[in-house]
């Protein structure tokens, strides 16, 4: 096993929340008197501990003893919903904030991607923010020298190199400052969600990237991301962070199988238990919505193969209507993909409850939402339940070796073939 | 988990008074320049006259302090032309001014970048007050120049004298009181925003109380040590004795103002470096 060059111990961070303000200088100067002159422990630390047990929220750890170790070479994904202390814990080890309690330590030069376009301005030439990105990142001038070709080939704005940033598309823009962080050589490298920006072709150029210089160079990075995809491509190792704390630590695809079972599945159901409380009006009111992925294995994330099947119930407060459903799917981006409307029967009040497949090898990689509709009498629509279930789905390719960003909203796999006529001479 | 292990880095809740190393620092050099470079740039993007407006500045506002305070209220200047006294003061106030005025902003101005990144944060006001002091050169040439004008054209007397060597001095000490004046100031601003207005304010207050305008042997013996406690006060003094041949200073003033120097900078220093990694969340 190769030499650890990270190690992070029992590292917490404790956060002030509410406004800044009132009582702050007292504060400040009563730490300092307590700690620096008394020498005692700080005082917050104690009242903490009490309004803790209360339950209130004045303070909150976004980080609780963690422990974690990354040794050189490795390539660690961290991974968890917003707000489990996943750029925290990256921060901390970049230097940026102090932690509470607790040490990091390490070997070598870290460089840490926060943020696309680190110390990028506007106003100047992107030949002038090729240089200031790279010094603020921690190149040096020969470096930069050395690499500035193959830093503008890889954006691909060649012929806009000293026009100024702020006339740029964003997308340029990206380009350019991805092709900065991408040729950066630390020791040790520590991304953050750089790429859920720019377009898909380009974030694949950029994980391609990614993964040759870690298998060429052996370089150690540690990389958050929300895309298990990533994750499990990229990383050797994955760390699960929860509330601060760290739930699973170990071998990346078992870490991320893990993360998708214990929370994608809570985003895939929603329930209420009696009418007053469901979403929806006088006429009808939601029990349930699910989607139920056919899945081979249970722990399995939703690929373009899966199909899916969602589930609806809802009380009907009328009698004698015809009802009938319809369904929407959404691009996460709003564009609705289909509409399809179910056949209409005569209710009486009471439960009402339906399923609708999408069949697997349909849609294309990405994000959507479904939204549910009632309508009466196939003309009056009577509730519209909007966004009611969302999920991802993840691109799966074995058969191709077409690598860019497969065109289109859906990918249905429709009877095609080709064939050579038999020519007879 | 070997306990002997050899690290090179260590980040805990404990932040030292003397911040990283000088080669941690020496390191960063070439970010300082480019920063230097880039303020250059971003100056003068989008304008006309570019890099002129560093002479204009100081040009105007020699006119409007002639025009007002010599020909309008009539302070003296002493045996010194009124532009050639009004000139040096501005010049060197102006770099006071700048230095102190731009580098208390430091992590406000800078908390987008900060909180991405790391490296030294002391490079911001070093690079800050470099620039300003590429500005100032350019305008001490142009002073030098309506000195030597004077000189052969309007039979200014320049008396030659040994004190001549010593503006480098003044200048590298209001220069120096400027840096600390900002760095004290930027972990205050950082912190509580009053500071904003307390810093614009007494940097206006705080030129009447210097002898920018008026020589300081020409203030009433009753006031007068309003302007001798304050510590630039010698050091603009002596550029003009320098330069002038006009000024007054004694030795005990510029020691008194020599130890302020020294101790307010280390003090400032201590207290950036000291607070500068924990402000990131507060700014």
């Amino acid at each position: 096993m190769s030499e650890v060059v990270i190690e992070v111990e029992n590292l917490s961070k404790l956060y002030r929340l509410g406004t800044i303000g009132t009582g702050s200088f007292r504060q400040d100067v009563q730490r300092w008197w307590t700690t620096s002159v008394l020498r005692k422990e700080d005082p917050f630390f104690q009242l903490q501990g009490e309004q803790n047990s209360k339950g209130k929220g004045e303070f909150l750890w976004a980080l609780k003893d963690v422990n974690l170790e990354v040794r050189r070479g490795e390539i660690t994904g961290i991974i968890g919903s917003n707000g489990s202390g996943k750029s925290t814990l990256l921060k901390i080890i970049s230097r940026i904030i102090r932690p509470t309690q607790g040490a990091v330590r390490g070997k070598g030069k870290i460089s840490s991607l926060l943020e696309v376009g680190t110390g990028f301005h506007y106003e100047l030439s992107g030949r002038e923010n090729i240089y200031n990105s790279g010094y603020i990142l921690g190149m040096r001038k020969n470096e930069i020298q050395q690499k500035f070709d193959e830093i503008v080939a890889f954006s691909g704005i060649e012929k806009f190199i000293d026009t100024p940033v702020k006339r740029y598309s964003s997308g340029m823009y990206v380009r350019l400052a991805f092709a900065v962080a991408a040729h950066l050589e630390p020791e040790i490298l520590i991304m953050d969600e750089v790429l859920a920006v720019g377009d898909a072709d380009f974030q694949k150029k950029c994980l391609g990237k990614m993964k040759e210089v870690s298998q060429k160079d052996g370089r150690t990075i540690l990389f958050v991301s929300h895309s298990m995809q990533a994750i499990t491509n990229l990383c050797q190792k994955a760390v699960w962070l929860q509330q601060g704390r760290l739930r699973e630590i170990g071998e990346a695809s078992a870490v991320v199988n893990k993360y998708i079972v214990g929370v994608q599945r809570l985003w895939l159901q929603q329930s209420w238990d009696s009418p007053e409380e469901a979403p929806g009006n006088d006429y009808v009111r939601f029990k349930k919505v699910e989607l139920i992925p056919h899945l081979p294995a249970p722990n399995m994330p939703i690929d373009i193969r899966t199909p899916l099947t969602i589930k609806f119930q809802f009380w009907n407060l009328m009698d004698n209507v015809s009802l009938n459903m319809g369904m929407d799917l959404f691009t996460f981006a709003g564009d609705c993909i289909f509409d399809v409307p179910s056949p209409s029967m005569v209710c009486q009040s009471g439960l009402v409850e339906g399923e609708c497949t999408i069949p697997g090898n349909f849609l294309n990689d990405g994000s959507y939402y479904i939204s549910l509709m009632v309508v009466k009498d196939t003309s009056v629509p009577l509730y519209y339940f909007e966004g009611c279930l969302s999920f991802d789905v993840e691109d799966y390719r074995r058969d191709t070796n077409w690598y860019d960003k497969w065109k289109g909203a859906v990918r249905p796999s429709f009877p095609f073939q080709i064939n050579q006529p038999v020519l007879i001479s | 988990m070997a306990s002997n292990t050899k690290w090179d880095w260590e980040i805990t809740n404990k932040t030292s008074y003397w911040g990283g190393s000088l080669k941690e620092l020496w390191s960063y050099r070439q970010l300082l320049l480019s920063q230097v470079r880039r303020d250059f740039l971003l100056n003068y993007q989008q304008t006309v006259l570019g890099p002129v407006w560093i002479l204009l500045q100081p040009i105007f506002t020699l006119i409007t302090f002639v025009a007002v305070f010599y020909k309008m209220v009539g302070i003296s200047t002493g045996g010194v032309p009124a532009v050639l006294f009004y000139f040096s003061g501005i010049v060197l106030w102006n770099f006071f001014n700048d230095s102190f005025g731009s580098t208390s902003f430091t992590f406000k101005e800078n908390s987008q970048l900060f909180s991405k990144i790391y490296f030294p944060r002391i490079v911001m006001p070093l690079s800050v007050i470099s620039t300003h002091f590429l500005r100032f050169l350019v305008q001490l040439i142009l002073l030098v120049l309506i000195i030597i004008y004077y000189v052969l054209f309007r039979n200014f007397a320049l008396p030659w004298h040994v004190w001549f060597f010593t503006f480098p001095v003044a200048i590298f000490f209001v220069g120096m009181i400027g840096l600390a004046m900002g760095l004290f100031f930027s972990v205050l601003t950082a912190k509580y925003r009053d500071m904003v207005n307390l810093v614009n304010l007494g940097l206006r207050l705080l030129m009447f109380v210097t002898p920018v305008i008026y020589p300081i042997g020409f203030v009433p013996e009753k006031v007068r040590w309003l302007v001798q406690i304050n510590p630039l006060s010698p050091w603009f003094e002596l550029f003009r004795l320098a330069l002038l041949g006009e000024g007054t200073v004694t030795g005990f003033q510029l020691l008194y103002s020599t130890v302020f120097t020294v101790l307010a900078l280390s003090g400032a220093l201590l207290l950036f470096n000291k607070q500068g990694d924990k402000l990131i969340e507060v700014v």
